[in-house]
């Protein structure tokens, strides 16, 4: 194996402990009811809720169709994963150190293996508690079974069931495809020495980038506006103009996209505490470009046209925006006090309509 | 190349998941505060000084009482007091109104108001008077809509939750109670597991066309199931009543599950023309029981207390024709009839479809004798010789439905949180909108009568969530108003409410706006101890009681000065409002007085019991805003030790009553 190859597979097999801390599967429900959701985390070695009372609330409603109760603690399977998980790490990162093709393999199939079963043995629980209904149920639908899908969304009576790997199943995901990676890469090499190192190289770098990118919470970056196609969040304008706008990142994952400071401050102030995880501002001296709220320096009042005629305008730093002061005018100010003036909502008012 | 291919491959199938995966994310998201838009704001705007175009009254769910609101704006304008004290205006809390609260159990505070069911005159709602009832010692009330105030409450006997009640047939020749829980009849004690052998349902007949004279003309013995909702027959169904039952499996533990086993429960069709024949005939028989019938002179404004020792019942089984069972899935909760008086609309609640009986189809299966069993005397039809049409997917959890007298129906969905429209005879589903959440009852303006007046309906919802500010842990009940006049339903507006808004009335403004009594005649008044002029006021003793004939005036009240009570009297304000004007109602409490205050209307008399604790001076004023020297009117009574020598007085000084206390001495 290569000293890459290694690498990549020491990093990945190191990654995996990340299973022990974040969640590896989420199966969100949404209602009329429950606007705000409902959920469970499935983790390594035990099931829990998106919030504190979820799992009491969703074993709650599955009396009515007859579900059992789902304790994590009757599921063997959690006692069991943190182990195989633990021997799966430990030998991966003898694998790498001992940098030999043959335990290679036999661990990347290993580790394929106990992943395909993983997904199996979660199907079969699904499947189970989604047909192992009580025949006394409350509430029987002919032919209807409640089985939560394994990936992707499907409707189960008023609840809309979504289920995806969470935030420790993708660093799983990403490490499996790194893994992968160097597998063809060394395959490759041996049948075709040399000349393609160079790319194979890259392409299991680039899973590992993957992998530090998923640990490192890649979600939390802001993604490029799309002139012309995306619309503000708060005022649904189109977004036209590059040198303003920013973006909110909420706790869910979800990028907010605002045409103005003006209109993304508006929405942070009302967003209930916690939405946000990240909020980005553009900076106005390098359209497109982000930058934290917090650490921006903002000029309002200042002698610019900004797309809901605020005035405000962001720089990269407090001291670039005072730089631009000279010219632009205004007033300097930091995030905080855009969080705190609540005059700009006036200019929200008419549109939010 | 085919690792090129492969390395691309991964790249783009990672990258491809991750998006998927944010997509969902963002995905998962829903709104219903977006759904409002366009005119709306002026379609519920009634401007300042203008008056709404319907009355609603909504029933207050555990606060027990009734409020009522305008419609479109949704502005609540009162409650009126019913079945729970209600110490504002001292509703339960003065000596004339105490009586009205009386039931066999005794003085009882406090019940669950569900169902206002507006009297009707041809099918029609008259805005007459409103009935409703008492769920948790089985009641049911009379408010008399000139007034707004209750006049008469009669209790059920044999009854265990009042709450398939009232409904009231096309002349209000009748307001029907079933209980919900099936009870001993006569209740005693028996063991809860005899359930099956020993406890009964029964529907209960009141008369109800006269004021003050409410009666149970019969009581009908049923089997011992759970009884829900009704409905009267009309036009060609009229005689008829159809009432919704559950728990056929007669289960005494867990209903949830216990009662939800039987495929198919039932809709009790009552022919009461042919039950009042069988009563007339004497095929009934009296029955001994106790319960109370409450009734506020008119005239004095004092309840009293009627204790009746006996009713009349009817076996079904000794009056053939009277009852027929019709099998319906799946215990089933609204027993809607339609305007034209045909189909009888089943919410079962936990069924797929929406069954809907027909009239017609039922009387020839009663007459060709398609029955498919008898359960203690009533024939059970059988279910294809009544059903007219399955509304089929019609969402999850129908409850009730009410009409638009244009051919269509709209049914409320509890658990899928939506109401659904759909059309009379194709039983096709036309259109949805959501409820924000969970939608019990909704209502229509005479959505349930011959004579829908279908400009809106209205949400009656179980739980509000995030849709008002929070207040704490307990949230407020809310409403919700639809623009029904078009092809789709359109929310207009989202309004708070007292109490649970279980179910509601509504009727033209015009109907009841230029009746309202706007102040008692003074010369009309009847109180036993009414002052119909300052100089009829006075203090006398009665033993230990001493009685004070006070009179109340913009501002001031007469006598304003007693002395002479004694540690260990109880003292009784008679206090007559002397107003005789629209709106000028006075209050009146004392210092440490253990009850609600008076709230008087002009004209009338009420009266505080008070039963000074310590010897002193004690202030008492008048509670309602009633004019610029609102803050004078007010006045002293002295307490003296017990044996004391002070003597009884009531004075006003300069006023023409001063020494109106000596002179009934």
């Amino acid at each position: 194996m290569t000293r890459t190859a290694r690498w990549i597979v020491g990093v990945a097999a190191l990654a995996m402990s990340a299973a022990y801390v974040l969640p590896l599967w989420s199966i969100g429900l949404i209602a009329p009811q429950y606007p705000e959701g409902l959920g469970m985390l499935i983790w390594i070695n035990t099931i829990g809720g998106f919030k504190e009372n979820d799992l009491n609330s969703i074993n709650g409603l599955n009396h009515y169709i007859g579900m059992k109760e789902i304790v994590p603690d009757s599921i063997p399977e959690l006692k069991w994963m943190p182990v195989i998980l633990g021997v799966l790490i430990v030998t991966g990162l003898a694998v790498a150190w001992i940098g030999r093709r043959g335990p290679f393999y036999t661990w990347a199939v290993a580790l394929g293996l106990v992943f395909v079963a993983g997904l199996a043995d979660y199907a079969k629980w699904g499947y189970e508690y989604g047909h192992d209904l009580d025949p006394k149920a409350i509430i029987r639908v002919d032919g209807m079974s409640y089985q939560p899908p394994i990936i992707g969304s499907k409707q189960l009576l008023n609840f809309r069931a979504t289920s995806w790997p969470a935030s420790g199943g993708w660093v799983l995901v990403a490490s499996a495809l790194a893994v992968a990676g160097v597998m063809v890469s060394t395959l490759r090499r041996r049948s075709a020495p040399a000349t393609l190192a160079g790319r194979e190289s890259a392409t299991a770098l680039a899973a590992t980038a993957l992998i530090v990118g998923v640990l490192g919470c890649a979600p939390d970056s802001p993604r490029a506006i799309a002139l012309n196609e995306d619309a503000c969040t708060q005022c649904r304008m189109t977004i036209v103009d590059a040198r303003f706008g920013g973006q909110a990142i909420t706790k869910n994952g979800c990028t907010m996209t605002f045409d103005s400071i003006e209109c993304l401050a508006a929405w942070a102030r009302t967003a209930p505490a916690g939405t946000a995880k990240a909020i980005y501002v553009i900076d106005l001296q390098r359209p497109g470009t982000f930058v934290p709220a917090e650490s921006a320096g903002f000029l309002r009042g200042a002698l610019i046209k900004s797309p809901m005629a605020g005035g405000i305008a962001a720089f990269a730093s407090q001291e670039a925006a005072e730089q631009q002061r000279a010219m632009l005018g205004g007033s300097l100010v930091g995030w905080s006090d855009l969080l705190a003036d609540t005059t700009a909502d006036v200019h929200n008012a008419g549109t939010r309509q | 190349m085919v690792a090129q291919l492969q390395s691309r491959g991964l790249r783009y199938g990672a990258l491809a998941l991750v998006i998927l995966g944010f997509a969902y994310a963002c995905s998962n998201r829903q709104s219903g505060g977006a759904l409002v838009g366009g005119d709306v704001a002026q379609r519920v705007y009634v401007a300042p000084g203008t008056h709404d175009e319907f009355y609603a009254f909504l029933s207050g769910g555990f606060n027990g009482q009734i409020g009522v609101y305008g419609l479109p704006s949704g502005r609540r304008l009162r409650t009126i007091p019913v079945f729970s004290q209600y110490p504002e205006n001292g509703w339960g809390y003065n000596e004339e109104s105490k009586a009205m609260l009386n039931t066999s159990y005794g003085f009882v505070p406090w019940d669950d108001t569900h169902h206002p069911a507006l009297s009707q005159t041809n099918g029609e709602d008259d805005g007459r008077w409103l009935f409703i009832n008492a769920n948790n010692t089985p009641r049911i009330a009379r408010i008399d809509l000139a007034r707004m105030e209750t006049d008469e409450i009669i209790e059920i006997p044999n009854a265990g939750g009042n709450h398939g009640s009232p409904f009231v047939t096309q002349n209000s020749e009748y307001v029907i109670s079933s209980t919900r829980f099936s009870v001993p009849v006569p209740n005693t004690d028996v063991p809860i597991a005899d359930f099956k052998s020993r406890f009964k349902g029964q529907f209960s007949f009141i008369k109800a066309n006269e004021p003050g004279k409410m009666a149970i003309a019969f009581q009908m013995l049923v089997p011992g199931f759970n009884y829900d909702l009704a409905r009267a027959g009309k036009g060609p169904s009229h005689g008829w009543m159809f009432l919704s039952t559950y728990n056929s499996e007669q289960a005494n533990s867990l209903l949830e599950v216990n009662a939800s086993q039987n495929d198919k429960d039932f809709i009790a069709a009552v022919n009461w023309k042919a039950a009042e024949a069988c009563v007339k005939a004497g095929k009934g028989k009296d029955a001994p029981t106790d319960y109370l019938h409450n009734v506020v002179d008119e005239k004095s404004g004092v309840a009293r207390s009627e204790r009746i020792r006996s009713v009349l019942q009817l076996l079904p089984a000794n009056c053939p024709g009277s009852v027929y069972f019709l099998p319906t899935p799946k215990s089933p909760h609204g027993a809607d009839v339609d305007p034209t008086g045909e189909y009888i609309v089943a919410g079962g609640k936990l069924a797929a479809v929406i069954p809907v009986h027909s009239f017609s189809k039922m009387q020839k299966a009663i007459e060709g004798k398609e029955f498919e069993g008898e359960l203690e005397g009533i024939p059970v039809l059988k279910y294809n010789s009544t059903i007219a049409g399955e509304v089929q997917k019609p969402g999850l959890g129908p409850l009730h439905t009410e009409f638009d007298g244009k051919g269509y129906a709209y049914t409320s969905m509890f658990i899928s949180s939506e109401i659904v429209k759909w059309k009379l005879g194709t039983w096709e589903v036309v259109d949805r909108a959501p409820t924000f959440y969970s939608i019990g009852h909704l209502m229509i303006p005479g959505g349930g009568t011959s004579k829908p007046d279908a400009k809106y309906v209205i949400a009656l919802n179980k739980i509000t969530k995030d849709r008002y500010l929070p207040t704490g842990m307990e949230l407020t009940q809310s409403a919700q108003l639809y623009d029904i006049t078009g092809d789709k339903m359109k929310l207009l507006l989202d309004f708070p409410t007292e109490g649970e808004p279980h179910y509601g009335q509504a009727i033209a403004a015009s109907k009841i706006k230029d009746r309202q009594m706007k102040f008692f005649k003074l010369a009309e008044n009847t109180h036993p101890r009414v002052a119909r002029t300052e100089r009829e006021t006075g203090v006398n003793r009665e033993g230990k009681n001493v009685h004070v004939r006070m009179t109340a005036i913009r501002s001031h009240f007469s006598p304003d000065n007693i002395e002479g009570v004694q540690l260990g009297d109880t003292v009784l304000f008679h206090v007559t409002n002397l107003e005789q004007d629209w709106d000028i109602p006075h209050g009146f409490t004392i210092m440490g007085a253990q009850a609600g205050e008076l709230l008087i209307m002009p004209g009338t008399t009420r009266t505080l019991k008070w039963v000074p604790s310590k010897v002193g001076v004690y202030p008492m004023y008048c509670t309602d805003f009633c004019s610029a020297l609102h803050q004078e009117m007010s006045g002293y009574v002295r307490v003296s030790p017990a044996g004391s020598a002070v003597a009884l007085t009531g004075t006003l000084s300069k006023g023409t009553s001063a020494a109106a206390g000596e002179k009934e001495k």
